[in-house]
């Protein structure tokens, strides 16, 4: 992970002040090798002799917008981009995207946010590939691992179904946060949802009896009455 | 062209009622004026027949009435009174020039054209053949001979006649009606492009050609006025976009330094609280940026939408849950009520959403003592509009005040001031609306809570 901090940036921005702001935040964080460019000339010729590793690019620039400026990088470098746009209207979001970069922001940001960002898409492009577990959590007494598909208790393990998977990994991504019965529905069943809330309702309730100790007054996966439901999860 | 073809048919049927008016007129003038040429008075027949009686025959005599002379007089008539053998029994006035004897031959001849170009009529008179001459050059006497089937026939003749006539009429209409409408027809199309904002250009030819021009004049001056106005709008709308840029810049350090001050462990927590506060104040800033630009692409219809079907009920539950999930405060409740579960809109489901948030989100600003809040789904009565209505049971507004609320802060058709929050909320939710085909109508009495309707065209899907 720390080999990521060695990574090198340039930043490019016409307005020396972000450029500088920018700059703390990503030493503060551990980063050293920062380049910058205040325009797309000066982009291009950091690209050649920096050889960065990933850009956090402006849209507005003196000589050039960031769009065009991305077209022209992609033409011999394949480097990440992550765009860092007062222009934050979906088309400029979407825009940008489609043209290949790995991330869009829109000012005003909050510093923790580009970093976090940042590192995703670090992590993503250069450190080694490996595979993402499927999370474990605990309820109660009763432990749901969604990489094995199973519960485990003090009473033995219980396998979980493909969509009971996939319905408790959606409510766990969403802890203590009500999901709709629609989200739910389309996690499993996809954008022709409309039809299966009673199939749900079965599911549910076979995920209760695998997950609660009294699966008719649950605990851990409470019903939003007209809503949808929630997964309490007590962090450990 | 329905215009077109309901010109053509009013002329087409005024030409062939025009025509038989015109046929019967004529008929009935010639019909008036042979009659009476006919019976000029005192026409031959009728100055022979009283000159007949007035004839007499006494005991191998002959006399004539005085009065019957006087007419004669007046008619600058002669006569004579031929016996058997043709020899001139008794005459008056009669020409030198003519003969006193006449054959069987001449007598034929003279009865049925002239006699030495008098034109003559006979009569049969107790005393042998009356002959009466008019002076030469007054009288034209024609005869007409006809077979009886001809004479038979006129009644079918006359029909085929007039039937012929309006056909020719109906054709010759129909082909006149259809030139003009020919010419017409790219000024109709013009003038319904113009309704239609669109550009109209009509070739100027033939009569109407300045009437194709002044089209194309009002077409162009339209074009013009549009493209103006559009430009207008775009400058507004990227004037704000320009405005919120720019602040985005400097809010982004604000932001960025606030939030850096917040976490720095070197600073007193109080003075982290003050930079938190900041941090929020300009987050705060940061969304009236974005509603403010997403309020003015809406009002000069620059904002794109990504519309798809939406299931309204779907909708209402994803921001009835986001408010639970955002910690609504427990004074307020979200009550959902869901006629159909079926009603669909098309529409850009981020507005949409934004749209359901404002409403809540306005019921919840303007009642701090709390309220009952509900979120429901209808469908008008053809299944045409669906609505969705957010109602709460607070203090409502005046309904003086109502019209107002849909109005932008500050613009001038507001008439009182905004009260509480930014006021872009209800104005953004009318304007989303509107984006989407669609309108928003409130209903409020003090006291009496606020009831809003959001109204949307139905999906096809909907019924």
């Amino acid at each position: 992970m720390d080999n990521l901090k060695h990574k090198k940036i340039l930043i490019v921005d016409d307005e020396l002040e972000i450029r500088t702001m920018i700059d703390g935040f990503l030493r503060k964080e551990g980063f050293t090798r920062i380049y910058h460019a205040a325009n797309g000339q000066e982009t291009m010729a950091n690209l050649v002799t920096n050889k960065p590793d990933i850009a956090i690019l402006d849209v507005m620039l003196p000589d050039s917008d960031g769009f065009a400026l991305l077209s022209s990088i992609r033409q011999f470098s394949q480097i990440p981009v992550l765009f860092l746009s007062a222009r934050g209207e979906d088309e400029d979001r979407l825009l940008g995207l489609g043209l290949g970069a790995d991330d869009y922001m829109v000012k005003p940001f909050l510093p923790r946010e580009l970093v976090l960002r940042l590192m995703i898409i670090l992590r993503r492009v250069y450190a080694p590939p490996r595979h993402e577990p499927q999370p474990q959590f605990k309820l109660g007494t009763y432990t749901v691992d969604l990489e094995g598909s199973v519960v485990h208790s003090s009473s033995g393990e219980q396998s979980l179904t493909a969509k009971e998977n996939t319905l408790l990994k959606k409510l766990y991504e969403n802890r203590g946060r009500i999901v709709t019965s629609d989200a739910l529905c389309q996690s499993v069943w996809g954008d022709d949802y409309y039809g299966y809330e009673n199939t749900l309702m079965v599911h549910i309730r076979r995920i209760r009896e695998k997950i609660e100790a009294a699966p008719s007054s649950p605990e851990h996966l409470l019903t939003v009455r007209g809503l949808g439901y929630k997964l309490m999860v007590k962090e450990a | 062209m329905d215009g077109a073809v309901r010109i053509l048919r009013r002329f087409v049927g005024s030409t062939i009622l025009i025509s038989i008016f015109l046929l019967v007129l004529n008929l009935i003038t010639l019909g008036a004026w042979v009659f009476n040429g006919m019976n000029e008075s005192p026409s031959p027949k009728s100055v022979t027949q009283s000159m007949m009686k007035h004839l007499h025959l006494n005991n191998g005599s002959i006399t004539l009435d005085p009065e019957a002379e006087e007419l004669l007089q007046q008619n600058k008539v002669w006569t004579m009174l031929l016996n058997e053998d043709g020899k001139v029994m008794w005459s008056y006035a009669l020409p030198d020039e003519l003969p006193r004897s006449y054959s069987l031959t001449d007598v034929a001849k003279f009865s049925r054209h002239y006699l030495m170009d008098y034109p003559v009529y006979v009569w049969e008179h107790e005393g042998g053949l009356a002959v009466i001459g008019y002076p030469k050059d007054s009288y034209v006497k024609y005869q007409f001979n006809y077979s009886v089937s001809w004479i038979q026939d006129i009644p079918f003749r006359s029909f085929i006649l007039l039937v012929g006539n309006i056909a020719l009429a109906l054709l010759l209409s129909l082909f006149i009606g259809s030139r003009l409408i020919r010419s017409i027809a790219p000024l109709i199309r013009g003038i319904h492009a113009l309704a239609d904002k669109q550009s109209a250009h009509v070739e100027p030819k033939g009569v109407l050609s300045s009437l194709a021009a002044s089209i194309n004049h009002t077409s162009e001056l339209l074009q013009q006025q549009n493209v103006a106005l559009k430009a207008r709008d775009e400058a507004r709308s990227n004037w704000i976009a320009g405005i919120s840029h720019d602040i985005r810049t400097p809010l982004s350090m604000v932001l960025g330094y606030a939030s850096e001050l917040e976490e720095s462990d070197s600073l007193p927590s109080e003075q982290q609280q003050k930079a938190g506060i900041i941090r929020q104040q300009g987050e705060k800033l940061r969304s009236l940026i974005h509603d403010l630009n997403l309020v003015s692409m809406l009002e000069y219809e620059m904002q794109p939408l990504h519309i798809k079907p939406i299931r309204l009920s779907a909708l209402a539950r994803q921001a009835a849950a986001d408010f639970m999930n955002n910690g609504l405060d427990e004074r307020f409740s979200l009550e959902l009520e869901f006629a159909d579960e079926q009603l669909k809109v098309n529409g850009d489901e981020k507005l949409l959403l934004r749209a359901i948030t404002n409403l809540v989100q306005n019921s919840v600003a303007h009642n701090a003592e709390g309220c009952r809040i509900k979120l429901q789904t209808q469908a008008s009565s053809d299944r045409e509009v669906c609505r969705l209505i957010v109602t709460d049971n607070g203090k409502g507004v005046s309904a003086s005040v109502l019209p107002d609320l849909l109005e932008l802060p500050y613009s001038s058709r507001r008439k009182h001031p905004v009260h509480n929050g930014h006021g872009l909320g209800l104005p953004m939710v009318a304007r989303i609306a509107k984006a989407h085909q669609g309108q928003l109508i409130l209903r409020s009495k003090i006291g009496q809570g606020l009831e809003v309707i959001i109204e949307l065209p139905a999906a096809d899907a909907c019924t």
